[in-house]
């Protein structure tokens, strides 16, 4: 009996100790100085290539470009480490001569390659001469269009000049996510066909080395350079993790278990659903905001975007009375569960915009009139946040803030009221009958229309779009979606849609300036209907109204307050015209696990950078993060 | 037989080839009629984030096309494609560009086929013993449960076991990795460490296969036997006083085991239906991820070659059975 009364006790006692035998996912690394991190690339078929500059041969979110590549500058896409601009490999901000025919800049002395080779001009000139001889390299293109030549007058200044005037042709080199990184000359120069050349090892200038990678590609590991002073982010201080990990860890739910389970110490993005649940369950999980709607608001603007060359919605009033038939907080619930940051104007409600767009234009929305053809009214609806947070509170409670400016932070500001008599008032003016309950177009056919949605790939974006559909559904318009799947870039490139969930707006986020997206609005970009249409004017939008404001930024310096006024001269002329409808931000649920680490980004206290890991700007959350079992 | 047996040979290698060739000219014309761009994913890849000039993009799409040899018409492809095949080259893959496809397929094949062998194994050994047994002794109330449990198994979804596990195995009770192939910086050396954990890893993926595969084998062995035992050989046998496990394993369970050897040579196919599915689920890096990723980014080089790697893998399959099936089996005439 007492055999057997040990023999269950030692069962017991080893099943028990199971899970703990489950843990330690990593072989041979101190997990309290290694920092797990979700890669959105999944896995990397092609693992042993770490050649950034060859086009879509390996990865890039692996730890590459967030801790071994560098560049001049980074804007951060909210407040930043010491303000929005860093001057990372450059001394100081780009200097351009009167006709921004010419850039120089001035290079940061003492910093060093991994292999202990000084980073110097003579980098940066073979950087750009090997992308203006080398055709198919990823960022071969932009400089052939732009540079006419590069000269070191001395190691530590670079001289581009131009083909023509381009007062932004330092975005080129200024991270957003990602940008131009600098080649090693003394490694490329001697790798034959660079686009065949995997640059594995890899020597980088960030302040991490690769320590060992997966070749069926799940997982990257870095290892912070001993010599890490000799890096640009040593002015920030050591980063903290010894060891980060880059990981496939698999769909949403997997995710949340492996972070559960304390395996992943940030997931790039899940669920609501996830990260609702982890916000249950998991004390030591957080995410961007403390509570409700917890998500980042990325500087994306998903929004419903109409093909302008569609005859039908070429018509202001159709578009216009296609936006007062949506409720958006039923799209909000819809798409995010009610965890959106709304914007009815066509910048992201993220970083610093609100302190230069949303908030500022506030009382011109308020008085903004629109014209129904038999009366005027005024369509937009400031409490629309509000009224989101009210009504979530009753389920999530202190989860959700009260406080207008936090409210305004979370769940975005206004959005235009559900106008259904506005919005027949419209469409009768556009010619438009209702028969049967039901619209018909000038000619007698029936209103219809397709939501292009990407489908499971992007569920929060398809649900916003079968919300849509379904509301205008309810109006008499015979609309619908369209699953795209696979086929959706080379849809929304080539203009096979009639409208589209998708993003034409992306911005810097922390930097008021739109040109980022804006200049490519021009309508000397616009092709004919059928051929691709090059990023980001998916609309197709042609406005000799929008062309002036886009000339006028390009002449105005990056930081000339001017831009900010031309960026609100943009964003009224996009209220009266709806080319798009303006959603909300794209919402990433990146979630921070404090079993480990300590010192993450967030909205209220810590708004150093963007916590979305695959961000090129992560770099800066490296130095901020502090082991809590040192 | 002997002597009928070389035409019968020959007449099998023709059928042979000629599937085969069939099989991937419709693989071929199949996956160029995707509407998916390659070039088109490169292009909204590489310009998604980061700063875009709009002029620079019609240069990028013409050195991509160049890049990727898209020039030129689809008989021209076609031609290529075949020049390519004739020594066992699929060219380089379009979204891992310019590893070639034959590498990136070399080094997800040993953890499918691994997986899928082992697992279709143990279910096809189990499943045709259980069933044997099942159909031989048909009033065990043991052998009658585990013909109910085997039924409801076999028709449920390979995935939906595969997530039931994972929760069971990773949330609830956390004693099983649930994704990836290895422990994570393991070095891949032939020792104990790393062969122990390639099995942890496998066991959830191959728990979910063995579950569901084993129903299948397990109900067509208890159908074959049960038809089997009223023969007139095995009634002789039992009034002859033939011990009734030598009935069973002599009598009737290898008479049975030809159809089931039969359907284990055409399981090769499940390589690339559920594993490709359990792969996904648990992150397994195999074939299964491989062509799907090949399918979202419309690399078509690649999904031709794990398609055509496929495709002869399973004629290859069903013609060493034919082969076999004459030299092994008296019943079995090569007409």
């Amino acid at each position: 009996m007492q055999l057997v009364r040990s023999c269950l006790i030692a069962a017991v006692a080893w099943l028990a100790a199971l899970p703990a035998l489950a843990q330690g996912t990593i072989s041979n690394l101190p997990r309290n100085q290694t920092l797990i991190v979700e890669n959105p690339e999944g896995t990397i078929k092609n693992a042993g290539w770490f050649n950034i500059w060859a086009i879509n041969a390996g990865g890039q979110s692996t730890g590459l470009h967030q801790l071994m590549m560098d560049t001049f500058w980074y804007i951060d896409p909210n407040r930043g480490v010491d303000g929005v601009w860093d001057n990372s490999l450059a001394s100081d901000k780009p200097k351009y001569n009167a006709d921004f025919t010419e850039m120089t800049v001035k290079l940061r002395p003492g910093i060093f390659w991994s292999d202990g080779v000084e980073f110097s001009a003579d980098d940066v000139v073979y950087t750009v001469e090997t992308h203006l001889k080398t055709n198919g390299l990823r960022w071969s293109a932009p400089i052939q269009v732009n540079v006419a030549s590069i000269a070191a007058p001395d190691r530590n200044t670079v001289v581009f000049k131009l083909k023509k005037p381009n007062s932004r042709f330092h975005a080129l080199f200024t991270v957003r996510w990602n940008a131009m990184w600098m080649m090693p000359k003394h490694v490329f120069e001697k790798a034959g066909d660079l686009l065949k050349f995997d640059f594995n090892p890899p020597i980088g200038l960030g302040a991490y080395t690769l320590n060992s990678f997966d070749p069926n590609g799940k997982w990257f590991i870095w290892q912070r350079r001993p010599d890490w002073q000799r890096t640009t982010v040593a002015r920030f201080g050591q980063p903290g993790p010894t060891y980060v990990t880059y990981l496939d860890p698999g769909p949403p739910d997997k995710r949340v278990i492996a972070q559960l389970n304390h395996e992943l110490d940030i997931i790039h993005d899940t669920s609501p659903e996830g990260m609702f649940t982890l916000a249950k369950q998991a004390k030591t999980s957080h995410g961007w905001f403390k509570g409700f709607p917890y998500a980042h608001p990325d500087p994306t603007l998903p929004a419903v975007i109409f093909n302008l060359q569609n005859d039908l919605l070429k018509n202001r009033d159709v578009r216009w009375a296609l936006a007062l038939l949506i409720d958006i907080k039923a799209v909000s619930m819809a798409s995010y569960r009610g965890a959106a940051t709304i914007s009815a104007i066509g910048v992201p409600p993220t970083g610093t915009h609100p302190d230069y767009y949303q908030g500022p234009l506030e009382d011109w929305l308020k008085a903004f009139e629109l014209d129904t053809g038999k009366r005027k009214i005024k369509p937009y609806d400031p409490t629309v946040g509000k009224q989101i947070a009210d009504m979530l509170r009753p389920s999530l409670g202190d989860q959700v803030p009260s406080a207008p400016d936090q409210i305004a932070r979370a769940f975005g500001r206004g959005w235009w009221k559900p106008d259904p008599q506005a919005a027949t008032e419209l469409l009768q003016r556009a010619g438009f009958k209702k028969v049967g309950g039901k619209w018909q177009t000038q000619d007698g056919k029936p209103f219809a229309i397709k939501i292009t949605v990407e489908g499971e790939a992007r569920p929060v974006m398809t649900r916003a779009g079968s919300m849509i559909a379904q509301q205008w559904q309810q109006a008499g318009i015979d609309a619908a979606t369209t699953v795209a799947q696979g086929t959706f870039f080379e849809r929304r490139q080539t203009g096979d849609f009639e409208a589209i969930i998708s993003w034409s707006v992306e911005t810097w986020g922390g930097h008021p300036d739109l040109s980022f997206f804006l200049d490519s609005w021009h309508s000397q970009f616009v092709v004919a209907s059928g051929k691709p249409q090059p990023p980001r004017n998916w609309q197709r939008w042609s406005n000799p109204e929008l062309d002036k404001i886009i000339e006028d930024v390009r002449r105005v310096d990056f930081d000339d307050p001017k831009g900010v006024e031309l960026g609100r001269d943009y964003l009224k002329l996009a209220v009266r015209e709806m080319p798009i409808i303006p959603l909300m931000s794209y919402n990433v649920f990146t979630v921070m696990d404090e079993t480990y680490w300590t010192g993450y980004p967030n909205a209220e206290t810590a708004p150093y950078t963007d916590p979305v890991p695959n961000w090129g700007n992560t770099k800066y959350m490296m130095v901020k993060l502090k082991p809590t079992k040192p | 037989m002997t002597s009928s047996y070389p035409a019968y040979l020959l007449r099998r290698l023709g059928q042979f080839v000629l599937v085969v060739f069939i099989g991937i000219n419709i693989v071929f014309f199949i996956s160029h009629a995707t509407p998916i761009d390659p070039v088109e994913q490169t292009v909204a890849a590489a310009t998604q984030f980061g700063a875009t000039s709009p002029e620079a993009i019609a240069l990028m799409r013409q050195s991509l096309r160049e890049l990727y040899g898209l020039e030129g018409g689809l008989w021209e492809q076609y031609a290529v494609f075949w020049q390519r095949i004739a020594v066992a080259d699929f060219g380089p893959s379009l979204s891992a560009f310019p590893t070639p496809v034959s590498v990136l397929i070399r080094r997800a094949a040993p953890w499918t086929v691994g997986l899928w062998s082992i697992a279709t194994l143990i279910s096809w050994s189990l499943g045709n013993l259980l069933g044997g047994l099942a159909g031989y002794y048909p009033r065990s109330r043991a052998l009658r449960a585990a013909g109910a449990v085997a039924m409801a198994l076999h028709p449920i979804p390979y995935y939906i076991v595969g997530f039931v596990l994972l929760i069971v195995f990773g949330y609830v009770w956390p004693i099983l990795p649930i994704t990836g192939g290895y422990q994570i910086n393991l070095e891949r050396a032939f020792d104990l460490r790393f062969v122990a954990s390639v099995f942890r890893h496998s066991l959830l993926p191959a728990l979910s296969l063995i579950l569901v595969g084993l129903g299948g084998w397990f109900l067509g062995m208890r159908s074959l036997v049960s038809n089997i035992v009223t023969e007139d050989y095995v009634v002789f046998a039992e009034l002859g006083g033939v011990r009734p496990r030598r009935i069973l394993a002599s009598y009737v369970m290898r008479n049975a085991l030809a159809p089931q050897v039969t359907g284990l040579a055409m399981s090769v196919s499940t390589i690339y239906t559920g594993v490709i599915i359990i792969e996904q689920v648990f992150g397994y890096p195999g074939l299964g991820s491989l062509l799907v990723y090949g399918v979202l980014a419309g690399d078509y080089s690649l999904v031709l070659g794990v398609a055509s790697v496929s495709i002869i893998a399973v004629a290859l399959a069903v013609l060493a059975i034919d082969l076999l099936y004459p030299l092994v089996d008296p019943r079995v005439k090569a007409r």
